[in-house]
């Protein structure tokens, strides 16, 4: 374990080599911008927009065209290589870049720029020394004060940040940085000690217990009708989820010459399915909100083998009819038949 | 890493008309054939201005090239069919499973195609047929809603019946002065013909309703559900499992199928 001052936080990001990330004040919350010489903000517990955002950008080009008569042209665009520090993401979005690996880095097709991005990103996890009101992740057996596997695990003891290094590159990043010294005894039991306490103070529990299985058994419950009527597919959830990973495809041009791009899309949309010929399989609000809550618990599980929540609270916090997938959780419990 | 969702660019090298609003696209890349696929399998097509969508192949691997037989629904539809031959398109693939050419080898085949649905299974008709030893009786039974929403007329009046153990029978809802063959639903014609089950499978592709009426003539003609397969179509954007919108409880049309039997699909929650 090492320890930096806070005030030597500018030293430290002007010292690593790519685009440095942290959270800054956005209107009413936080989110992750680049650094440009701001202050450390004092008392952020988590984005607005997960940092996902980095490395799968809310829209990314794929390629440019040109289309002259017959011929078309297309340029391949090419994510960048310099490297990114997200520096100060919490636990449970970290577990969530972990997720969202299962998905682009795996299976027959690897997600190129997805990958690429990733490969040259290094992930600076900060301990939760408190939960807010809408965090869950002790129920998916996540500690709010530690993400193993982290290139760095950091917390922060006031006037001090102390770091412990969880892989090989995280390991020579922080020794070829000079700027820090061992941690003393008294600040690795303060660590302790923070991580003990961060565990208390996270009050809402969602049963996870036994749920996909119940749920692959009850996939016409009139539960799904209850819970979908209030939804108002405006989407926020699916956009704030640090693990939903759908995207759409469109094209943008001019007179023959634009550019393919991707973008975040939402299950919860109208039009998400629809076909061509006018048959929609997801056809109302039930099948959308059905399809969203078992992609987490039930689809996730089933194809990767982790549920695909981490329980960051994003989704309940800003719902603005306050859905809520923790208390769905507990309702299909007690209801759905086993 | 190359990035699977740019496209590369092909020529449009023949289009031929098959019905009033279907058209067959045969395309070439720079050195042929644009990549290599088996029968059933899907690709994306594009024209950057306009759009990107999956297709099924038409033609057969055991062919020099490749054909796309494509009925004009949408915007991205109706600017292929304003295609001549000459025009770059872009060409991705292949997606999919496709149909298990080696567990059916040996069977007798029986194919229920309705309107455009008998684009998919031409690819294996002729696969199968141009590797004739390895396969058995092939039994062709084809509908659509009248004689001019025929695709395919030569191979099905004219090249496919000479085909020794081939038999194919066609169907129409509503007739014209031009036609005097069957006038019906393709499950009448099945249920005339009553292929026996035994050492058979079943492969069946077109509106959903047909496929509804055909798994229910199949039933009752003996099919158990690990004997008929069939096809899906959903919206897709990426094609390889990541974009989402395809799932069918957690399966991925465009990796984990398209192709899938009655008994798998039974196994997958009703989102068809």
């Amino acid at each position: 374990m090492k320890a930096i001052a806070k005030t030597a936080l500018p030293d430290l990001f002007a010292a690593l080599k790519g685009r440095v990330y942290v959270p800054v004040r956005e209107g009413k919350g936080y989110g992750f911008a680049l650094w440009q010489g701001q202050d450390w903000p004092a008392d952020y517990q988590n984005t607005i927009v997960p940092p996902k955002q980095i490395l799968f950008p809310q829209t990314e080009d794929l390629y440019t065209f040109r289309v002259e008569g017959e011929d078309i042209t297309i340029d391949p665009a090419a994510p960048p290589e310099e490297p990114s520090f997200i520096f100060g993401l919490r636990p449970c979005d970290y577990r969530a870049i972990e997720l969202l690996d299962l998905v682009f880095r795996q299976g027959p097709y690897l997600d190129a720029s997805y990958s690429k991005r990733r490969d040259n990103t290094f992930l600076m996890v900060l301990g939760c020394k408190e939960g807010l009101p809408t965090c869950f992740c002790t129920s998916f057996g996540l500690e709010p004060a530690f993400a193993p596997g982290a290139d760095w695990n950091m917390w922060d003891l006031g006037e001090i940040l102390v770091v412990e290094p969880g892989t090989d590159k995280g390991k020579e990043l922080l020794e070829g940085l000079g700027l820090f010294r061992e941690a003393t005894e008294e600040e690795k039991s303060q660590v302790e000690k923070l991580r003990e306490e961060a565990k208390a103070t996270i009050t809402l529990h969602a049963p996870t217990e036994g749920i996909t299985e119940l749920l692959q058994e009850n996939f016409d419950h009139p539960l799904w009708d209850e819970v979908a009527r209030k939804c108002l597919e405006c989407g926020a959830c699916t956009y704030l989820c640090p693990t939903c990973h759908c995207y759409d495809m469109q094209s943008s041009s001019v007179l023959g010459q634009g550019r393919r791009f991707r973008c975040w899309d939402s299950c919860m949309y109208c039009n998400y399915t629809l076909m061509a010929g006018g048959h929609n399989p997801r056809p109302s609000k039930r099948e959308r909100v059905r399809n969203r809550f078992l992609h987490k618990l039930q689809y996730y599980p089933e194809n990767q083998g982790e549920f695909g929540c981490v329980g960051c609270g994003r989704c309940l916090q800003h719902c603005p009819v306050h859905m809520d997938i923790s208390r769905f959780m507990a309702q299909a419990k007690e209801v759905m038949a086993k | 890493m190359t990035n699977e969702l740019i496209p590369q660019i092909a020529k449009v090298v023949a289009v031929r008309k098959e019905t009033p609003d279907v058209k067959t696209f045969t395309i070439r890349g720079e050195k042929g054939l644009p990549f290599t696929y088996m029968p059933g399998q899907c690709a994306m097509v594009s024209l950057p201005s306009v759009g990107e969508a999956m297709f099924s192949i038409t033609s057969s691997p055991t062919q020099a090239d490749m054909e796309f037989s494509i009925k004009r629904v949408g915007l991205l539809t109706e600017a292929l069919h304003k295609l001549a031959p000459g025009q770059a398109v872009g060409v991705r693939g292949p997606y999919g499973n496709g149909f298990p050419v080696e567990m059916l080898k040996g069977k007798d085949l029986l194919f229920i195609g309705g309107g455009i649905g008998l684009a998919p299974l031409r690819s294996l008709i002729n696969y199968c047929l141009d590797n004739r030893a390895d396969y058995g009786q092939v039994d062709i039974i084809y509908g659509a809603r009248s004689p001019q929403d025929l695709v395919f007329t030569d191979e099905l009046f004219e090249r496919w019946p000479k085909i020794e153990g081939v038999q194919v029978r066609t169907t129409v809802d509503v007739g014209d002065e031009t036609w005097n063959g069957p006038v019906g639903v393709v499950t009448k014609l099945l249920e005339e013909l009553n292929p026996d089950p035994q050492g058979r499978i079943a492969i069946t592709c077109g509106p959903p309703i047909m496929i509804k009426f055909v798994l229910l003539t199949l039933a009752k003609l003996g099919y158990s559900d690990d004997q008929i397969i069939t096809t899906l179509e959903k919206r897709m954007k990426c094609g390889i499992g990541k974009c989402g919108r395809c799932n069918i409880g957690g399966k991925y049309i465009c990796v984990d199928g398209p192709v899938f039997t009655l008994a798998q699909l039974r196994e997958l929650p009703d989102e068809l």
